[in-house]
């Protein structure tokens, strides 16, 4: 298990800068208020999945052949997660809550 | 057959881009050339054609509205490595308008995009979802 603690609102305006992606609601936190997710900014799904990936151990990342994730809820700026990869299993839990399941699939 | 086909692109993927995305993920620092495997996704959207934000605009979307990403698959026929330009090849091969207990109704898109250097690497494989208006 690896604890990410205080997710940072600038560290989410520079994984919008390599995405090109616009979406005010990561950028802003008064546009994440006015799309309903409260008064923080949201977090990009895909970091929230590179969270479960730095769980790899880094001579395996060659030999992974899949990466299945399903998004299920929001990661929001000051939060506090917890990643968690095991026999190809990963999660990133917020408050005890899944926010990223994903499957990864290795080369035989 | 696809619903819109978005122009070619390229991804640079440096070591030191993929070191500072290591540090923002807080992953172990890279012990060969291999990349980190999130640039199958941070290359596809930062690669294609057009960014995100227009291939909604070239759809009638609107991204004013926050989509969320709902799932993704990313596929490797080999790993990526630094120091390469990629192709990014790009489309969206469904749109779907659909009931939504959130938002009354919603547009789900699929999108794919492959990045190449010479041979294929990498494919993501993106179901987004569109609050409807």
């Amino acid at each position: 298990m690896k604890e990410f603690k205080n997710i940072s609102g600038p560290d989410m305006a520079e994984w919008c800068e390599y995405l090109a992606d616009d979406n005010a609601i990561h950028l802003s936190r008064d546009a994440a208020e006015a799309a309903g997710f409260g008064p923080n900014r949201v977090n990009p799904g895909p970091a929230n999945l590179a969270y479960v990936l730095s769980c790899l151990p880094v001579d395996a990342e060659a030999t992974v052949t899949e990466i299945d994730a399903r998004f299920l809820g929001n990661v929001l700026e000051g939060d506090t997660l917890d990643a968690s990869l095991e026999d190809g299993a990963g999660r990133l839990d917020r408050d005890g809550s899944p926010v990223v399941s994903a499957h990864i699939t290795f080369k035989p | 057959m696809s619903v819109l086909q978005i122009p070619p692109g390229q991804f640079a993927l440096s070591a030191r881009l993929d070191d500072r995305v290591r540090s923002l993920s807080r992953a172990a620092p890279r012990a060969s050339d291999v990349a980190f495997p999130i640039f199958a996704f941070v290359g596809a959207l930062g690669g294609m054609g057009w960014k995100i934000i227009d291939v909604a605009g070239a759809l009638g979307l609107d991204f004013s509205k926050a989509p969320v990403l709902a799932r993704c698959r990313l596929s490797f026929e080999r790993p990526l490595l630094v120091e390469r330009t990629y192709t990014v090849t790009a489309r969206v091969d469904s749109l779907e308008r659909k009931p939504s207990r959130t938002y009354g109704s919603a547009d789900h898109m699929h999108l794919t995009a492959e990045l190449c250097a010479e041979a294929p690497h990498s494919a993501a494989r993106l179901h987004i979802i569109f609050p409807g208006s």
